[in-house]
């Protein structure tokens, strides 16, 4: 046990958590918004069993808890015989789980464009990629920007299920020091800050993107 | 022979023989591959905990330091959390477990154990105003304890009229007993002394011991030679005093004297 509390080597500690939180946090939004953009075309797909493999996806993916599906990954693969460090485990269920969720945020993103855009874009004898590329997407684009970043808030918070694989980031460190110097309030109150620090700006960025958006189609109105 | 049948099969093969595997590794390949990977938990003081430097510390950690050495490899330590520990050992991320892992019944289904190194003590502590001095005692009086512990199963079973109230570490657990939320706590006597030392005017203590568990090194099943090396190990480690030592050290007390006698 510690008892000097608090000292400059544990807030170092903290910030490689952080640190590693935000890393965490961007390969889940990057890889899972990869997939996510596939798994929406596909939702959407005129071939029935495409539509219904990325349905069956979603709903298993949404209906499992992220906990589970990282032990799956670091120790269900392992026990397969497939080595994974505890980054590339967490990075796989990560983006497993932002892939399902932002695949459906984005399907109804794509499908709120209005009817009228497809048929317009029809009557042009645009493709069906065509018509998607160039009509659609870049509407559905707009109607996403909100609740897309207003999701990234959630990839943040839940990177701090991966300590359970092992994974040092900002909770878990949280935990190492706070077992050491028995100071929770203080720990947690840094973490939170920290957790605050990250998550705020993009509620602010969202809320602004809400709002400009509302003015672009109001302004696009005849 | 149906499909579902023969892959219900084949899926079972493939199970049990990802699951044999591991077991393979044994004391050569430790030795071949010049380290050994022991997990602790660094979230149990006393036992695996970071100093003030964020460097492991604790009597596991010294303890796994004292093994890797005298068995001429180089110690990786495994961070590990409390649930985790078991699942590490068997997915093969860990070759020891030495994580103040009590040996049960339950456990032995999954691992194999050495003889005790240690011991772990689920005690008691309240203010010294508070008149408790068995069990019965703890009847409607709200209990601290750390989720899934000892403690937690023995309070579970033997004082049903107690109420329960479960933490997630025992960080958690010595801020509610320091600060007032309970005023009585389940767990090891060395920690009832940090809660003692934290909160001066609260004036807590030992009131009695529940049980006494046995602290063993797990490894995966059928490693004959890694059992009989740790095993032997150990018996060494405790008669020369350096096992009491490191115990000692951190927890405050000496390793009970009925562990060092019974390794022979």
């Amino acid at each position: 046990m510690v008892d000097g509390g608090l000292n400059l080597h544990h807030l170092q500690f903290l910030a490689v958590g952080a640190l590693w939180t935000v890393c965490l946090s961007l390969i889940a939004f990057v890889g899972g918004g990869i997939a996510g953009g596939a798994i929406a075309l596909c939702r959407i797909s005129p071939l029935k069993p495409l539509r219904w493999l990325t349905i069956a996806w979603i709903q298993i993916i949404q209906g499992t808890p992220l906990l589970v599906v990282l032990f799956v990954c670091y120790f269900g693969l392992s026990i397969m015989g497939l080595e994974l460090p505890g980054l590339v485990a967490a990075s796989i269920a990560m983006i497993i789980y932002v892939s399902a969720y932002l695949g459906e945020i984005w399907r109804g993103c794509i499908e709120a464009v209005p009817r009228t855009q497809w048929e317009a874009a029809e009557c042009l004898a645009l493709s069906r990629w065509q018509r998607m590329r160039l009509v659609v997407l870049p509407q559905a684009l707009r109607i996403a920007t909100p609740p897309t970043v207003g999701f990234m808030v959630q990839i943040v918070k839940n990177t701090s299920l991966a300590s359970i694989v092992g994974f040092v980031e900002l909770v878990r460190a949280g935990q190492l020091i706070n077992n050491s110097t028995f100071q929770p309030f203080l720990v947690y109150l840094i973490i939170a800050a920290v957790y605050f620090a990250m998550c705020y700006p993009l509620s602010v960025w969202s809320r602004r993107l809400e709002q400009r958006l509302h003015f672009g189609q109001r302004a696009a109105a005849p | 022979m149906s499909i579902p049948r023969i892959l219900r099969r084949t899926v079972l093969a493939a199970a049990a023989g990802a699951l044999c595997l591991p077991a393979m590794a044994d004391l050569a390949d430790i030795k071949a591959a010049g380290k050994i990977r022991i997990g602790i938990d660094l979230s149990a003081p006393f036992y695996g905990y970071v100093d003030d430097k964020v460097q492991p510390a604790g009597s596991d950690v010294d303890a796994a330091k004292l093994l890797a050495q005298d068995l001429g490899v180089q110690l990786e330590i495994v961070n590990t959390t409390n649930s985790a520990r078991i699942p590490n050992l068997l997915s093969n991320k860990a070759d020891l477990i030495i994580s103040s892992l009590s040996i049960t019944p339950e456990r032995q289904k999954a691992v194999d154990f050495s003889i005790p190194y240690g011991a772990i003590q689920a005690a008691v502590g309240a203010p010294k105003s508070l008149a408790i001095k068995g069990i019965d005692d703890l009847a409607g009086k709200t209990v601290a304890v750390t989720r899934g512990g000892p403690q937690d199963k023995i309070l579970t079973e033997r004082a049903p009229q107690a109420k329960v109230v479960r933490f997630d570490d025992e960080a958690a657990s010595i801020t509610a007993a320091a600060s007032g939320q309970t005023d009585i706590v389940a767990i090891t006597p060395p920690i009832i002394a940090a809660i003692a030392k934290r909160a001066p005017a609260r004036e807590f203590e030992v009131k009695f011991v529940l049980q006494s568990y046995q602290l063993g090194v797990a490894m995966r099943k059928n490693q004959p030679e890694l059992m009989n090396w740790v095993n032997g190990w150990i018996k060494t480690n405790l008669h020369n005093g350096k096992l009491g030592d490191i115990h000692l050290k951190h927890a405050g007390v000496p390793i009970p004297k009925d562990i060092i006698d019974g390794a022979n």
